[in-house]
């Protein structure tokens, strides 16, 4: 019995991050940066549905959502990360704070993306098709060997022309990019 | 008390005489010389699927492709991946694809000495010569980096590498790839997918005191991997409990997104990042049918 809540649980968690476990008991400025992930977590559910083409695009609901994230980038979520608040519920690596820095442009490109993500929900989905990675800020193909993963956000004028989901893609690997450093990952 | 020293003598030359015929046990197998001609765009595709780019690259600080360098920090101590650029003091510009097939599929370098299973190659074993063919064309178009990796950091008794001869005959096992009959092409490409190059097993099915993994509880998810983190079991019944659909599957190996709108993290953002996201809808599709265990 203990063995299936266990994998139960991790499975849970493996769905949901760790975000409904630890949420539970998380207070104050903590319980404040997870309910702001949840709220663009609750976004980038809605909009992936539609780049999975499984509810009609929706191009008002892109700028909406591409909203909400935007209001959480930026200082607003770095001002929710302040020092020592690591520990205890947090699952906040405190590598965040010994490149504070890398920290911060992570925070500020979201912003840029978000602010991209608005500015291309009008140009709707990319031609479906078998394409791996052409939406991704690398520029790398899957037929070469080369390519960083730290690439620069694209001007303004190039996000607001690029396909709806490209941009999304971008979003969700700016998310990524803390996630894959910053951020502890538990069963 | 003689007898006592002398017996004491005695084990330690016995001991003495162990360590010295593990260092000269010989495990290279003959030479692989593989006459394909390799295709570099298709062994590049190999290369991000197996893994190669994303461990042999330090991305996040900003290392050369292929450079090596990154860590990995385990309970043996920590690995650096090693320097597979062209250059032929710190990478393997002066291996032959002779060299490069047994390292690959052998665990075995050009000097006799067997690689620590840090690096997956018990998975690489199902490589075709032609697999190896295209993977080794295109690491002949990595620009050479004259800088070597770090040297590996590892506690004791781990820094005697020919104790993995003894590892090497208890734990692995010389079987290439078998499809399974009955089932179809697509499910069958993800299972060589899964059970090869992406190498899944190797975080999630947890591994026993000496690091082999525990092959009944296969994809059952394990704890304290490198960094302290955990991979969540991903067979079949987990999945499909938790709600993972064929779309959703293929949609997260690609970017990133689960179902409940988080975006994976830790090492498995790096996979995906560096790995799965380059692969064909054909392959994730592969991969997903086999992992969801859907048939159509």
């Amino acid at each position: 019995m203990y063995v299936r809540i266990t994998l139960a649980g991790a499975a849970l968690a493996s769905l949901t991050a760790v975000s409904v476990l630890a949420h539970s008991g998380a207070t104050g400025i903590v319980k404040e940066r997870m309910d702001g992930m949840s709220a663009m977590a609750k976004v980038v559910k809605s909009l992936s549905s539609m780049m999975r083409k499984e509810v009609p695009f929706d191009a008002e609901k892109v700028r909406l959502g591409a909203g909400i994230i935007q209001a959480h980038s930026g200082d607003n979520m770095l001002r929710l990360f302040p020092e020592g608040s690591d520990g205890g519920m947090s699952v906040a690596k405190p590598e965040i704070w010994e490149d504070w820095k890398k920290f911060e442009g992570y925070a500020n490109d979201l912003g840029l993306l978000a602010r991209g993500l608005a500015a291309a929900a009008d140009n709707g989905l990319a031609m479906a098709g078998g394409a791996s990675n052409t939406s991704t800020m690398m520029g790398t193909s899957s037929t070469s060997m080369m390519g960083t993963t730290t690439a620069m956000v694209p001007s303004p004028d190039m996000l607001a022309a690029m396909p709806t989901d490209g941009v999304f893609n971008m979003v969700a690997q700016a998310c990524a990019a803390c996630h894959t450093q910053y951020r502890l990952e538990k069963n | 008390m003689r007898r006592l020293f002398l017996l004491g003598a005695a084990g330690a030359a016995l001991g003495l005489l162990t360590l010295v015929s593990l260092e000269f046990w010989p495990i290279r197998p003959a030479s692989q010389d593989i006459n394909l001609t390799g295709d570099a765009g298709r062994g590049a595709y190999l290369a991000r699927m197996s893994g190669c780019i994303a461990c042999h690259t330090d991305a996040e600080n900003g290392g050369a492709p292929l450079a090596g360098g990154l860590a990995l920090r385990t309970d043996f101590g920590t690995f650096y991946s090693p320097n597979l650029t062209t250059d032929t003091d710190a990478g393997i510009g002066s291996w032959s694809v002779s060299d490069f097939a047994i390292a690959v599929r052998n665990g075995v370098s050009p000097d006799g000495k067997p690689y620590y299973p840090a690096f997956p190659y018990p998975f690489y074993r199902s490589f075709s010569d032609q697999d190896v063919a295209d993977l080794w064309a295109a690491f002949q178009t990595v620009p050479p980096v004259a800088t070597p990796s770090k040297p590996q950091d590892l506690k004791l008794p781990f820094t005697f590498r020919s104790g993995l001869k003894i590892w090497r005959a208890a734990f692995l096992e010389d079987q290439g790839f078998t499809p399974t009959e009955g089932k179809s092409t697509v499910w069958n490409r993800g299972k060589f997918i899964v059970e090869g190059p992406a190498h899944c097993a190797a975080c999630h099915t947890p591994r026993n005191f000496a690091g082999a993994r525990q092959a009944e509880l296969d994809l059952h998810g394990a704890g304290g991997l490198p960094g302290g983190e955990d991979a969540p079991p991903i067979f079949k019944g987990e999945l499909i409990e938790n709600g993972w659909t064929l779309a959703t599957f293929k949609y997260a190996l690609r970017t990133g997104v689960s179902p409940s709108g988080d975006v994976l993290g830790g090492s498995m953002g790096e996979v995906i990042r560096d790995g799965t996201s380059f692969l064909s809808d054909e392959d994730l599709t592969a991969i997903s049918t086999f992992l969801l265990d859907e048939e159509d």
